[in-house]
């Protein structure tokens, strides 16, 4: 009798085991703030905090399972019906809890994932700084969603596009590639190889006049620009025509030759959103280039 | 042949019915009174009386509510600024803190005789110096301000007014932080100021014995003046004790009026000791 | 004559005093020199080594001649101009509301010309149309704008310049008011934050020799008024009743004063944008070092102000070179602990 009891307690064991091992159980991850996220099995409500994200999942055609997107998402069209919940450094709690979502995805460097644990909403936090976070952050958003194999083609579709340019634009100027100074900001603040956009430009073969030790976005001695003399200069439209009023600046070559290269907002972000978009910025730069690098 | 007619002056300040106050309150009203040159006139009376008030509005500095004021005849609104700088000199009962040197505070009070553009003259060292004389000051003419002390301080802002070399003198207190000896030099000066130099010298005062070396009493009491005319005048109608609402003793001692405070003697010439006190005798 | 030989000794002659023009010979001499120095070290330090700068002044050509005449020195000596500019208004500022811890920025020109700047940048981002308007005024003349109008803004809140206290309350009503609005104006348009950090931290980046000409100008507009209405400054020390009755007219000596200050800060932020401390320190300098007489307290704060700013500007180019720090910071940098040094100093003796 004790054998077949024992008998039963094990069958039965073993079949509670088999069923809770096929019952669904969610992906875990380590997102980039190296948290272990347990991820909802199939979400549906997601809500994006960053631009680059918002369009990883609608490149990914997940458009249609966003709920809200952050202030400065724009593309494509259709997102900028969403509701909107916030700024890169202040999004609404209360809108995004409100919301109910199933996922929130936003940037390592948005402070609110402590809050809205608190709520009980699962965020998940992705690098959206340079070049190889975008092949990085589409594969994990395309995991996250389900939606690997689209995720693997988009990586590497991107991939492709991005060493064609390149290599096209190298071949243009065979040698060494035009100087360049990529101003951001008056101030004036430099772009550096560091940043997304110096990556860009370096796969362009073009030569950045500022130097890797003095980091992604410094703010530099004007005289410095007119000691290197580039070749060509990117620059807001704003600040375009007042380059030669600068104490000096009129003897730079780019501005006495005015090999200027500006660029139009909705380009413009293309160029800093390190995102699936990254080919068409990238295009943008080059085709600039070759029309005003000497 | 006697003495030719002197042409009367006119009094070298005036006032009717003149109204002072601050803001919308009214300190005093209706004041008419004539200040002559050549006496030193001091207004007494208790605090909150409106001493300050008064002198201030004379002086040009507040306007008054309603009257007219003359300096030498003519109305003191009429008067240029820097003519009327020139005629008339005050000192604040508390002037401000200043870091500037004795020499350079005297020197401010030459302002209405040079102007903006003016370097120092000779005429302006003489007055400064003979100010400084006066109020023996002039040993630390290199000093500053704030290095001396508060009496040092006061005769300095003194030598200052007195080097404006102004027909008219109104001075809010003038003996205030002075010792003894200073405020009786103070008292001299001013006597010799107006006498010597045919000045019109108007100050208010605290002290009651000191302002009755005037020659001239101005007494403000709570309801208003009380009544100005001569020291004599002044004692004969017992002014004061109206004015302070309490009885004031004078006495006259060789010709000197003093305030006598009415506090008994004192009787012991030793202290009580505390284990006594109580004891049965 | 008599009377006046020993005067003449006690109180110090008149336009030869014993020690005092020595005194102020000396001081201005050293601070001239000092001048100097700075100047030649910002022509020598800059972005390329002090050897290769050296070479450039010996042996000049095209490009390093730009360097040095059309970038170095201009910026130095429109750095030296708003100094003057800054202490010198600061020096007055103190005068006038008979308080130490005044400073040229008090009636709200900081806040105001930051509020200019950012509405210019912001129309600049907006439309073509308002870019054509905006590129023409420029950053300088939005910030000089937007300091009038902030004054103006003060001057009307506290009615008239007759009361010093509800002009100093207006002034701080003023910036807190303006600087909250520039602040929600941002929110909106969070790319603009870098570009308005270079204008709220002060830039002698971009100083042309067409700055440097308006900053000078500006100086002497300033300075004239100023040194000759400088004995009212005096007379105000010893009281507002007592200055009126040596037959000075306290309106016109304020609104004359205030109008130098407004102008003189207005132009040195339209140009360098918001640099603090200088206004203040340089007064409290050329106190403790030479004297607290407005007419020697004036100059000496302009050249003392002006040196400031030059050797804040070579420091914020050498210390990080070839990257650049905000010459505020550097300011607020020597200005903070001098100011430190100052509390120590009278706490030790006090």
């Amino acid at each position: 009798m004790t054998g077949s009891r024992a008998l039963i307690v094990l069958v039965l064991g073993l079949a509670l085991s088999a069923a809770a091992e096929a019952a669904p159980s969610g992906l875990v991850l380590r997102d980039d703030l190296q948290r272990e996220i347990t991820l909802p099995r199939d979400p549906q409500r997601i809500i994006t905090l960053v631009p680059s994200l918002t369009e990883i999942v609608c490149a990914l055609g997940a458009c249609g399972r966003l709920v809200a997107t952050d202030e400065f998402s724009n593309w494509p069209a259709q997102v900028k019906a969403l509701p909107k919940a916030g700024g890169f450094e202040d999004p609404q709690i209360e809108q995004i809890v409100s919301l109910k979502p199933d996922l929130v995805l936003l940037s390592r460097s948005q402070r609110i994932t402590e809050r809205l644990s608190e709520f009980g909403v699962v965020s998940f936090a992705l690098n959206t700084e340079s070049y190889a976070d975008i092949g990085h952050s589409v594969r994990a958003v395309g995991l996250i969603l389900g939606l690997s194999d689209r995720a693997a083609h988009l990586d590497a579709a991107i991939e492709q596009a991005v060493l064609k340019i390149g290599d096209e634009a190298r071949a243009k100027h065979r040698g060494d590639g035009p100087t360049v100074y990529i101003e951001v900001d008056r101030g004036p603040y430099a772009a550096g190889p560091a940043s997304f956009i110096g990556e860009l430009l370096a796969r362009l073969g073009a030569r950045n006049i500022v130097t890797a030790n003095l980091g992604p976005f410094p703010r530099l001695n004007p005289e410095y620009v007119v000691n290197h003399n580039p070749e060509v200069i990117f620059i807001s439209p704003a600040e375009a025509t007042s380059l030669a009023e600068r104490p000096g600046w009129e003897n730079i070559r780019a501005v006495k030759e005015h090999r200027l290269c500006s660029f139009a907002p909705e380009v413009r972000d293309t160029i800093v959103r390190p995102g699936p978009r990254v080919a068409e910025g990238m295009r943008a730069m080059a085709d600039c280039l070759a029309r005003v690098a000497p | 042949m006697g003495e030719a007619e002197r042409i009367p002056q006119p009094p070298a300040l005036s006032c009717r019915d003149l109204s002072v106050g601050y803001d919308s309150r009214i300190v005093l009203e209706g004041i008419s009174l004539d200040i002559r040159a050549g006496f030193w006139t001091a207004v007494v009376g208790p605090n909150g009386s409106g001493k300050s008030t008064l002198l201030r509005t004379i002086a040009g500095l507040r306007e008054p509510h309603s009257g007219v004021i003359s300096l030498q005849g003519r109305y003191l609104s009429a008067w240029p600024r820097r003519e009327r700088a020139r005629r008339l000199a005050w000192l604040a009962q508390t002037p401000g803190d200043t870091d500037l040197t004795a020499s350079e505070v005297v020197a401010l009070g030459r302002f209405a005789h040079g102007g903006w553009l003016a370097h120092r003259q000779a005429v302006d060292d003489a007055a400064m110096y003979r100010a400084m004389v006066a109020t023996g000051s002039l040993s630390w003419a290199r000093r500053r301000l704030s290095t001396l002390s508060g009496g040092e301080r006061q005769r300095v802002h003194l030598a200052r007014v007195l080097a404006v070399e102004a027909p008219v003198l109104l001075l809010d207190e003038p003996t205030t932080h002075l010792d003894p000896p200073h405020q009786e030099d103070i008292a001299r000066l001013l006597r010799e100021q107006a006498y010597g130099g045919g000045v019109c010298v108007v100050s208010a005062i605290h002290d009651l014995s000191l302002a009755l070396t005037a020659d001239r009493l101005i007494v403000l009491g709570q309801q208003g003046l009380i009544g100005h005319g001569t020291v004599r005048e002044a004692l004969d109608g017992d002014w004061l004790s109206a004015a302070f609402q309490t009885r004031v003793n004078i006495v006259d001692h060789d010709g000197v009026h003093l305030w006598r405070p009415a506090v008994p003697p004192a009787r012991r010439s030793e202290p009580i000791n505390g284990s006594e006190r109580g004891a049965p005798r | 004559m008599s009377v006046l030989r020993p005067a003449i000794s006690i109180l110090g002659a008149r336009r030869s005093d014993a020690d005092m023009p020595h005194r102020l010979g000396t001081w201005v001499a050293c601070c001239l020199a000092i001048t100097l120095l700075l100047t030649c070290g910002s022509l020598i330090i800059g972005t390329s080594s002090v050897e290769t700068s050296l070479g450039w002044l010996f042996s000049p050509d095209a490009q390093s001649s730009v360097v040095l005449w059309q970038i170095r020195l201009p910026r130095t000596v429109g750095a030296w101009f708003a100094g003057a500019l800054l202490g010198l208004s600061g020096a007055i500022a103190q005068g006038v509301f008979r308080n130490p811890l005044a400073e040229p920025y008090l009636l709200g020109t900081a806040s105001g010309a930051a509020l200019g700047v950012t509405l210019s940048l912001i129309a600049a981002d907006a439309s073509i149309g308002a870019l054509a308007w905006t590129g023409k005024l420029g950053i300088t003349g939005a910030a000089c704008v937007g300091a009038c109008a902030a004054i103006a803004l003060t001057i009307g809140l506290s009615r008239g310049v007759l009361q010093t206290a509800s002009l100093l309350l207006s002034g701080i009503v003023v910036a807190f008011l303006l600087g909250a609005v520039t602040s929600l104006l941002l929110l909106t348009k969070p790319d603009l934050w870098r570009e308005m950090q270079v204008f709220l931290l002060g830039s002698t980046g971009f100083v042309s020799w067409s700055s440097a000409t308006l900053l000078a100008a500006a100086f002497c507009v300033c300075a004239v008024p100023a040194v000759l209405l400088a004995r009212g400054l005096d007379a105000l020390t010893l009281g507002e009743d007592t200055a009126q009755s040596l037959g000075l007219s306290l309106p016109m000596l304020r609104l004359t004063l205030l109008g130098v200050v407004s102008l003189g800060t207005a132009t040195a932020v339209g140009q360098v944008g918001i640099v603090g401390f200088v206004g203040l320190v340089a007064p409290h300098l050329v106190r403790e070092t030479l004297s607290v007489n407005h007419r020697q307290l004036l100059i000496g704060a302009a050249l003392c102000g002006g040196a400031l700013l030059q050797a804040a500007d070579l420091l914020c180019r050498w210390i990080v070179r070839p990257a650049e720090l905000p010459v505020g910071a550097v300011t607020a940098f020597v200005g903070g602990s001098y100011l430190t040094f100052l509390l120590w100093r009278r706490s030790r003796d006090g």
